[in-house]
């Protein structure tokens, strides 16, 4: 029993030990909240900054009317009215894309190196710098097919912008769905085309909202990709056709307020401002916190 | 019998054309992007060679563009957001993984994701409107002219990607297997050994990967680190790490092309070429660390 069970005899060493290792864990615990508070710390103060200088200035008056004195005086209106053109837009790009693209990665190409290098290539594509995509929407809609700005390059490029999030979203949940349905389905014998009206694409609208809400969430803040393919500052109220029509937008008009902010009478629109997009911005990632919460927990019991 | 076998006549699969064309359009729009920005970058580099990124000389008045002092800024900017982000994010991961219980953990996550979804151009605000006024006055002993300086834009790069990293590293931690916790705490660990013996030399891949995303990504951020960092052309010091260049303005690759010298740029096809070319660089470091993310991920995800 004893050769099979052995403990160490006590040493002298063992008070010294047990102090550092209670000294070790002390530590750890201490960086570990430390850490941790201090990053609540600086949610708080950004968060908390943004709503107490913000939610002041913001009333019916500042959604509803149009803004005076290049953004010194009056509302928000046409800015907001850009923005919800901009959203519907890049919501009518990034959704058909998104479905095609997640039907290829988990029905279409073939299993193993083609699937896998698609979703590379989707996880490269969201790493990719946003104001890259406003150049590359500059040099194709005003270099190559001459238009000016317009809301429709705009919902373009920011509809790429979002479509590998939406993607990949779509392509995890219909990577969960039990492979005994589809054999059922199989089974039945429905066509592939039939499996994938029924079964696929209901099975994973869950993951198209919490995709498309995340993406819109980036895409409603972003100012580069559209800073020059999209939006003016001032001058424009609705747009009335495609080629030459742009339009107002609520991150562009925080943008160019903060470049000149030693005007004072700005500083108050600006912090309304603000805080109207960051509360329509966390507004839409925390409408699909529930599904998430749902994922993880799924995963945390694996 | 047979006219029923006949009846079933052939139908395409609609789903699969529909599939496929998407599939072809999106490599088709990535190729011709690239080919296009190849394409249109090539009189630069004719007409500078490797001085296009080597040389500290952007002039575009003279026809001399030479993006080192770009470059470094980008790579300076970068890595100084993850210096100060990364001891926070990774505190605050131990912290949320191993010590809280799992409904405050998940009060906690969802506070910080929500810091993560406000758009850049806020924190450029919050930037312009205090951070600048603060750094200008700590580090006027330092030399500094105004607040705008490559350390404000690190700052404020720091806080921005704080967020993405301290839930992409707690991510990292929280997959290490709960049955490694257990087992490590039946052998008699301290839950300070723990975290530094089994969680962290576990989960150190996905922390790594975790940080090369959140570095990609503060590189190319653009308008808050436009608004902050000061736009001054040509700002490379003698010695790599110098202590005088952090309290000075400098240019990133992005605060460049942000910038209005793109509408002047149009015109003359070599200060065309030479942003093109700046596009190209910034795609390939961006690139470089999201691939080896990546790479680390799969790694990771493979072996265990």
């Amino acid at each position: 029993m004893r050769g099979c069970f052995a403990v160490p005899e006590p040493t002298v060493d063992n008070k010294l030990m047990r102090r550092r290792r209670t000294f070790i864990d002390l530590a750890t615990h201490t960086i570990a909240v430390v850490g941790g508070l201090l990053c609540l710390g600086i949610v708080t103060a950004v968060l908390g900054w943004i709503i107490l200088r913000g939610a002041p200035h913001v009333d019916l008056h500042f959604f509803w009317e149009a803004s005076r004195e290049s953004g010194l005086a009056g509302g928000i209106r046409y800015q907001i009215a850009g923005t919800i053109i901009l959203m519907l837009t890049t919501l009518a790009v990034a959704v058909p894309l998104s479905i095609g693209l997640a039907l290829a990665a988990t029905v279409y190409l073939p299993r193993g190196a083609a699937r896998s290098a698609l979703q590379g290539f989707l996880q490269l594509l969201n790493a990719m710098p946003s104001i890259l995509f406003g150049i590359v929407g500059y040099l194709f809609f005003f270099h190559y097919l001459g238009w000016g700005k317009s809301w429709l390059a705009g919902g373009l490029v920011l509809g790429w912008m979002i479509l590998p999030t939406v993607t990949i979203s779509l392509i995890k949940s219909m990577e969960a769905i039990p492979l005994k349905q589809i054999h059922a389905a199989a089974g039945l014998g429905m066509r592939r085309g039939q499996i994938i009206r029924s079964i696929y694409l209901p099975q994973s609208v869950r993951g198209l909202f919490t995709g498309s809400f995340l993406g819109l969430a980036r895409a409603a803040g972003e100012t580069a990709p559209i800073l020059f393919v999209a939006t003016v500052f001032a001058g424009v109220s609705l747009p009335e056709g495609i080629r030459d029509s742009p339009v107002l937008a609520l991150p562009y008009h925080i943008f160019v307020l903060a470049q000149d902010s030693l005007q004072a009478g700005a500083i108050e629109n600006l912090w309304a401002t603000a805080f109207v997009l960051v509360a329509l911005v966390i507004g839409l990632s925390l409408t699909v916190l529930p599904f998430r919460l749902h994922n993880s927990n799924r995963r945390d019991h694996a | 019998m047979d006219s029923l076998l006949l009846k079933k006549r052939y139908r395409p699969d609609l789903w699969a054309v529909f599939s496929w064309a998407v599939l072809g359009l999106v490599l088709g729009v990535l190729v011709y992007t690239l080919a296009t920005l190849v394409v249109q970058s090539l009189p630069a580099w004719r007409e500078m060679g490797a001085g296009l990124l080597l040389k500290n000389d952007w002039f575009f008045r003279h026809g001399r563009f030479g993006a080192a002092g770009m470059v470094y800024g980008t790579i300076v900017v970068g890595l100084l957001a993850l210096a100060l982000a990364l001891p926070l994010a990774l505190g605050a991961a131990i912290w949320m993984a191993e010590y809280l219980a799992p409904r405050s953990r998940w009060g906690v996550k969802v506070l910080i994701e929500s810091l993560a979804a406000v758009p850049s151009v806020v924190y450029g605000l919050l930037g312009v409107l205090i951070l600048r006024r603060w750094m200008g006055e700590w580090l006027a002993p330092f030399g500094a002219w105004s607040g705008d300086t490559l350390l404000t834009g690190g700052v404020l790069l720091a806080i921005m990607i704080l967020p993405t990293l301290t839930t992409l590293t707690e991510d990292a931690l929280q997959n290490v297997s709960q049955r490694q916790r257990a087992a490590a705490r039946g052998l008699g660990l301290t839950r300070g050994e723990v975290v530094w013996s089994v969680i962290l030399r576990q989960a150190m891949p996905g922390v790594l990967a975790a940080s090369l995303l959140g570095l990609g990504r503060a590189l190319g951020e653009t308008i808050a680190v436009y608004l902050v960092i000061g736009r001054m052309d040509n700002q490379l010091p003698e010695r790599l790490f110098s202590g005088t260049a952090l309290v000075q303005p400098a240019q990133t690759l992005t605060s460049k092309l942000g910038g209005s010298e793109l509408y002047i740029a149009l015109g003359d096809p070599v200060h065309w070429g030479a942003m093109m070319a700046l596009c190209l660089i910034l795609l390939g470091i961006t690139g470089l660390c999201a691939g080896a993310s990546l790479f680390l991920n799969r790694l990771w995800t493979t072996n265990s």
